[in-house]
């Protein structure tokens, strides 16, 4: 099983006036190649957009998501504002309806009682 | 038959078409570009507008044939659309200050539009106080206010005309993209069946009401002749 963390146990210090051999080894591969100066360099910058564009783009979109965050906080609150007025209404309705069944069994209870 | 199950009927089908408009307006419309997303408001707000006009027209019309010909279901039809006009105008009055609260920055500008609704409300809720606390020869007072409120809406419609207001034109709604329009049609069709059928189950259940007092009265009656107590 391969270690999951890297070694990171110190090296040995190199003696005094004598290189390491690995020190040596990235120098070598620093140092640029015959082949290396004839490919031509791939880092480019990006063009057209500076950090302060950027910057002003973020603050926009950040401005942006906080308005609609806070419309639809309204939103929220209208249409629940709205569904509990109808819902309220058909509670009040439901209530009704079973006070008025009582009544009517009350009734019929009256009329076949003295029969 | 049909008669029998026309709320039940026009209830189910706005329950089935609720969560579709809710869907249409959440999901399939653009956000308009001034107002962003608390436009959304204007699908449920405007239909209940509409709704408390209409209700209060015809809680106008059936007091004042209750007034003239004493009919059972005149006055039932009148109390139920005042109760239904006092739910929707409590809706519009509420979700109307939170929609210009998003947008206007201010929740209640006290525009011509504004404090007609609001007076329209004062006076269907007037209404409902007198038929519901007042005196047994109070029906008649409580018509006569009803038949002031129905002449209010008019007042409401044309205020956007007649003065200077923050609320937009009657021709706003006209001149909605077809985008707008495909979500508004489904809400104001679930709002009309939700109102309407409520208001059928709640004038059946006022004449069953009187109907059952009618049959106490007749009761009561027959006993005393019998001689025998009622209670």
């Amino acid at each position: 099983m391969e270690p999951i963390l890297p070694d990171l146990t110190p090296e040995p210090a190199p003696e005094p006036g004598s290189e390491a051999p690995a020190q040596a080894e990235v120098a070598k591969t620093e140092a640029p190649s015959e082949d290396a100066k004839s490919v031509p360099d791939e880092y480019a910058p990006v063009a057209g957009r500076s950090l302060k564009e950027v910057e002003q783009v973020r603050m926009l979109e950040s401005v942006a998501a906080q308005k609609v965050a806070r419309d639809y906080q309204h939103v929220i609150w209208a249409y629940g504002i709205l569904w509990a007025l109808f819902a309220g209404y058909g509670i009040f309705l439901w209530r009704r309806s079973a006070r008025l069944r009582a009544d009517m069994d009350a009734l019929r209870r009256e009329l076949d009682g003295p029969a | 038959m049909i008669r029998r199950f026309l709320p039940d009927g026009m209830l189910l089908a706005s329950a089935v078409i609720f969560p579709y408009s809710v869907a249409r307006i959440f999901l399939d419309t653009p956000i308009e570009r001034t107002m962003g997303t608390a436009f959304k408001i204007f699908f449920f707000h405007v239909p209940m507008g509409w709704l408390t006009m209409l209700m209060a027209v015809i809680c106008g019309v059936a007091a004042a044939i209750e007034l003239r010909r004493r009919s059972m279901t005149a006055s039932a039809v009148a109390l139920a659309a005042a109760e239904l006009g006092f739910v929707c105008g409590l809706g519009v009055l509420l979700t109307g200050p939170i929609w210009g609260n998003a947008t206007w920055g201010k929740p209640w500008t006290g525009d011509a539009r504004q404090m007609s609704t609001a007076l329209l409300w004062l006076v269907i809720a007037a209404y409902l106080l007198i038929r519901h606390y007042g005196p047994s020869g109070s029906k008649r007072l409580a018509a006569g206010l009803a038949i002031f409120g129905a002449v209010d809406v008019p007042i409401i419609y044309y205020a956007v005309k007649l003065w200077k207001t923050t609320h937009p034109t009657t021709e706003v709604v006209g001149s909605l993209p077809p985008a707008l329009w495909a979500a508004f049609w489904p809400g104001l069709g679930a709002i009309l069946l939700c109102t309407f059928g409520l208001m059928g189950l709640r004038i059946r259940q006022l004449v069953l009401a009187e109907q059952l007092d009618e049959a106490w009265v007749r009761v009561s009656d027959r006993e005393a002749t019998d001689g025998t107590d009622p209670t």
